[in-house]
């Protein structure tokens, strides 16, 4: 199996104080492996480090063996879809919102289709009817769904998910579980605190373990 | 043609107007006393050297003193600016400082060779009052401008990121807070030119009126200042906004906070 995510001996400091020091981590093409950690473990790092939302202070994180540099990140995130803790899904409906990375030049060999997105609603459990409505007035847990089709809309082969079942309850935990756990097509990286509620059947890893924490 | 002149002692008479705020003031406990002889101070003195200053421009009515006037005029706009929004001096200056001199430059040279044709061209009398009426307009815009747009990148950080994770490039992403910082700054030019003559009667026709000017020659002033300002704001935002987005973003596309200066101990 190839590796599409190697993360080599990374550290990550806010205000020159280390969120997490020397962090190994590969991930196996198609695999999908969850982490798990306290609050402030520094999970949510981990993912924002590896979609280039946070400068790293030392190692290098590699994405289907392209070492991520300011060069190369446009191009690396283009392969990978996040979604994000607490999702903001901009103004507007939520189909605008779903449409709108289509008008990006990185998106523009897809197309947006109606029907495909219906259908993931219909997994996930979303009514039909949401489409429709404005991304503001939608639930917490209604976000985190709506966010996730948009990520699979976008037909990337890793999927990075920060907490994001979290505001779900437990029979809509579950449909999102078993059917990103269905999507053998995808890598998932799912980072959450709560592993009983959300996690694959792969393996299980505490944040805590891959790392020399700064001394605490 | 000219304006009947003020002597000292009618303008001193001017000053006995004061004594009705002032008396509202002391009247209801109005704690604005002591900032509006201050202020009445203050404006007096400015304009007093502005007056001085510009009686010697206007008497060597030289293009060059008057391009250099303009060129003081657009440093100290773009000194306020960075203050205005709170961002880093060192960054900000010469790239609002060009967005502002374009801005000025653009409608007023259109003003001065299609429209009016004064003769010299650029005669002190003309190119003084209408760049400093562009500027200030520019000025003002160029501050709801540019602060909107980055403290609304600040302050919705997640929309921003979530654009970038869906593969926005950095002039996609940007473009939602682009749009609503544009609007920001340009509506009160809309809004004043949809309402013009008809709530108040603008400062330049005004001026024209007491100058000795027909009011048809008056409004027709007004009507193009009016388009070279709106021209002006539109065209100094989205430079200053454009001109300084490759300065404040790091390599890889985040929001560089160190933009914005320290906030103070009281925030």
């Amino acid at each position: 199996m190839t590796e599409v995510i190697q993360i080599h001996n990374v550290s990550v400091c806010f205000a020159n104080i280390p969120v997490f020091e020397s962090i190994h981590l590969s991930i196996a093409n198609k695999e999908k492996i969850t982490i798990a950690g306290p609050s402030g473990s520094g999970k949510s790092t981990l993912v924002r480090c590896i979609m280039g939302f946070v400068p790293i202070a030392t190692g290098s994180v590699f994405i289907n063996n392209v070492e991520l540099t300011p060069r190369s990140v446009w191009r690396l995130r283009a392969q990978m879809a996040f979604v994000a803790q607490e999702p903001e899904l901009g103004d507007g409906t939520v189909r605008e919102a779903l449409t709108r990375p289509f008008s990006y030049h990185a998106n523009r060999h897809i197309q947006y289709s109606e029907t495909e997105a219906l259908r993931l609603f219909d997994h996930i459990l979303l009514p039909c009817d949401l489409m429709d409505k404005e991304t503001s007035a939608l639930s917490g847990g209604e976000k985190q769904r709506v966010a996730l089709v948009g990520a699979l809309l976008l037909q990337r082969p890793i999927l990075l998910l920060d907490e994001a079942a979290s505001a779900l309850d437990e029979t809509s935990k579950t449909a999102v579980r078993d059917f990103l756990t269905d999507r053998t097509d995808l890598t998932i990286l799912s980072v959450s605190h709560d592993t009983r509620g959300f996690a694959f059947s792969g393996p299980v890893t505490d944040i805590t373990r891959m790392t020399r924490k700064a001394a605490s | 043609m000219n304006a009947t002149d003020i002597t000292d002692a009618q303008l001193a008479a001017a000053y006995l107007l004061l004594l009705f705020p002032l008396a509202v003031f002391l009247w209801y406990g109005v704690a604005l006393v002591a900032e509006s002889l201050l202020s009445v101070a203050r404006m007096t003195v400015q304009l007093l050297f502005v007056g001085f200053y510009l009686q010697v421009v206007f008497q060597w009515n030289n293009p060059w003193v008057n391009g250099l006037w303009i060129a003081v005029m657009v440093i100290v706009a773009d000194a306020s600016i960075v203050r205005g929004c709170k961002l880093r001096v060192r960054r900000f200056a010469l790239p609002l400082a060009l967005a502002l001199l374009l801005g000025v430059l653009v409608p007023l040279l259109l003003f001065l060779l299609v429209i009016i044709r004064p003769e010299p061209l650029f005669d002190a009398r003309y190119v003084i009052p209408i760049g400093g009426m562009i500027l200030g307009n520019c000025l003002r815009a160029d501050i709801v401008g540019v602060s909107g747009f980055y403290e609304g990148i600040q302050k919705r950080e997640k929309v921003y990121v979530t654009a970038l994770a869906a593969g926005a490039r950095l002039h996609e992403a940007v473009l939602p807070f682009l749009r609503e910082a544009l609007e920001a700054a340009l509506r009160p030019t809309i809004a004043t030119m949809a309402t013009i003559g008809i709530v108040s009667l603008p400062g330049m026709m005004t001026g024209v009126i007491l100058g000795g000017a027909d009011p048809m020659t008056a409004i027709k002033y007004q009507i193009a200042i009016m388009l070279a300002i709106f021209t002006g704001t539109a065209i100094t935002v989205t430079l200053a906004i454009y001109l300084t987005l490759g300065n404040s973003f790091t390599a890889y596309g985040m929001l560089d906070k160190d933009i914005f200066q320290r906030k103070n101990a009281q925030n």
